[in-house]
């Protein structure tokens, strides 16, 4: 039971991955949801003891390397952003669908805001508010996974 | 509160159903302080530059993988293109053939007569580029910095600081490569600066990405600079990275405002920058002699490196560093042993 959802985690996040490699181009691009940090937050809620910080870290390491950006940003948002999910994941699962959803949008929400800050100390400039659309699809996908029959948790308390 | 229950349960010997290691705060200290070492280091030291180039060779597969649908879906499109269509593609680039095999005609002429006139000046001869056509891969997540990764790396000789090319005009330069695939900076970000001219009056200019959208700048320019809407900016060739007279961008915004000496002038480029898939990364060689006495060297001092590494690479350590080195530029001479599978072509230019 332990391993097999061992295996699936790894097999989720290494299709995350995969999403995020695709040769996105054009307004699909501007879109993208963070698969990533969608299918860690599910692995958080669903199996906590498999699926932690250090995870969320070390798969945000492999962002970087596949973003092409300094080491670090996207493992340093993807840290904070699932210390938020952990301390309240206990509460969390006892949440209604809503709040469950603001939730996350928060969560998908904070880990730009980090990774925009950090783009601001190496002399970026705030691309406008289109930027935080990926949150928004983020949440969308999310829902659109729940309806199709996605346990994320709320009547399991986690594994 | 709850922190603390479970901090209890675990010093009572708690069963493994409640053992959840390290608190969470304990774990976001530890991998912040981790991130933050990692982020001080890779921008500020080299020593990662190894291990990202290691790690990206791993990763090479993976984007072949995530490549295939959107190749199988345009080679699945190829194949049910209509016969009307082919016939259309075929005459159109009968005649763009004809139109160029013209225009190559002249220019093995001039280059000739080039040659003859530098040979009566006893000026420098003209340099030969290498250019190698690279197909993108993958086009960066980060939407604050604009970064492709191309299908061509250091085993097709490629080096960091080649221009990246298109048929329309300048994409960008290699800042980083890797063993297989590597890294363009496009002209449009914020940290590229692209030597210009401007085509109708010979005026240099350099021009800055923006980073936040795709046009470029041309700042430190006086409110009387001679420029006008439309104008065509193409590459003055004096950086010794980009071939000259390539085009870069248009002007699309010349505005002077009273409470500044410098004009404001944008401009949109002309390369591709968006919507094409392949490229050609042109390597300019610095100069031919010490290139060509550091190829023997090389042969005299290993001669059983039969192998991908080019002279500049071995005599020049800034032809593998991460950003291009101002000091002593890149020079890459035509290899020795040119591998058949190298997508290698080489066409006289002349420079200056």
């Amino acid at each position: 039971m332990r391993n097999n959802k061992l295996r699936s985690i790894y097999l989720s996040l290494f299709a995350a991955f995969v999403c995020i490699l695709f040769p996105w181009s054009g307004i699909a691009m501007a879109l993208r949801p963070d698969f990533m940090l969608l299918v860690i937050l599910f692995w958080l809620l669903r199996a906590p003891n498999q699926c932690s910080v250090g995870t969320a870290w070390f798969m945000g390491l492999w962002v970087d390397l596949a973003t092409g950006g300094i080491f670090g940003q996207y493992a340093l948002a993807y840290t904070i952003t699932t210390f938020f999910a952990v301390i309240y994941q206990r509460r969390l699962v006892l949440f209604s669908s809503t709040q469950q959803l603001v939730y996350v949008f928060s969560l998908l929400f904070l880990s730009q805001l980090i990774l925009l800050i950090l783009k601001a100390f190496a002399g970026h400039e705030f691309l406008g508010w289109s930027y935080f659309l990926p949150s928004v699809t983020g949440v969308l996908l999310w829902q659109i996974a729940v309806t199709f029959g996605l346990n994320t948790g709320r009547h399991s308390h986690g594994s | 509160m709850m922190r603390g229950i479970h901090q209890n349960f675990d010093q009572q010997q708690a069963p493994a159903f409640f053992a959840r290691g390290p608190s969470p705060l304990a774990r976001l200290t530890f991998f912040t302080a981790l991130s933050l070492a990692l982020m001080a280091t890779d921008s500020r030291l080299q020593y990662l530059a190894d291990v990202r180039e290691n790690l990206m060779t791993l990763l090479h597969p993976l984007q072949v993988i995530a490549n295939a649908p959107s190749r199988l879906y345009e080679s699945t499109d190829e194949y049910f293109s209509t016969h009307h269509y082919l016939l259309a593609e075929n005459a159109r680039l009968k005649k763009q053939a004809l139109i160029q095999d013209i225009a190559l005609q002249r220019l093995e002429i001039l280059s000739l007569e080039n040659a003859n006139l530098r040979n009566l000046l006893q000026a420098k001869q003209s340099l030969t580029e290498t250019s190698i056509l690279a197909e993108i891969i993958h086009v960066g997540r980060d939407s604050f910095t604009k970064k492709i990764i191309v299908n061509r790396g250091k085993n097709h000789h490629v080096i960091t600081g080649a221009a990246a090319v298109d048929a329309k005009g300048v994409i960008g330069q290699v800042t980083r490569t890797y063993p297989s695939s590597s890294e363009i900076t496009l002209i449009t970000d914020k940290s590229l600066a692209i030597p210009v001219q401007i085509e109708r009056n010979g005026l240099r200019a350099i021009a800055f990405g923006h980073g936040r959208d795709n046009t470029l700048d041309l700042p430190y320019l006086p409110a009387n600079v001679d420029i006008k809407r439309g104008d065509r900016l193409v590459t003055s060739g004096i950086d010794g990275v980009y071939p000259a007279g390539l085009a870069v961008a248009t002007v699309i915004e010349m505005r002077t405002t009273q409470d500044s000496p410098f004009a404001h002038i944008i401009c949109t480029p002309t390369g591709g920058i968006e919507n094409d898939r392949q490229l050609l990364l042109v390597s300019i060689p610095e100069v031919k002699q010490e290139a060509a006495t550091v190829s023997i060297a090389t042969e005299k001092s290993k001669p059983s490196t039969a192998t991908a590494v080019t002279p500049a690479a071995v005599t020049a350590p800034a032809a593998t560093a991460t950003k291009p080195a101002p000091g002593p530029k890149p020079a890459i001479a035509k290899q020795p042993t040119p591998t058949p599978s190298a997508n290698v072509e080489s066409r006289p230019h002349a420079q200056q």
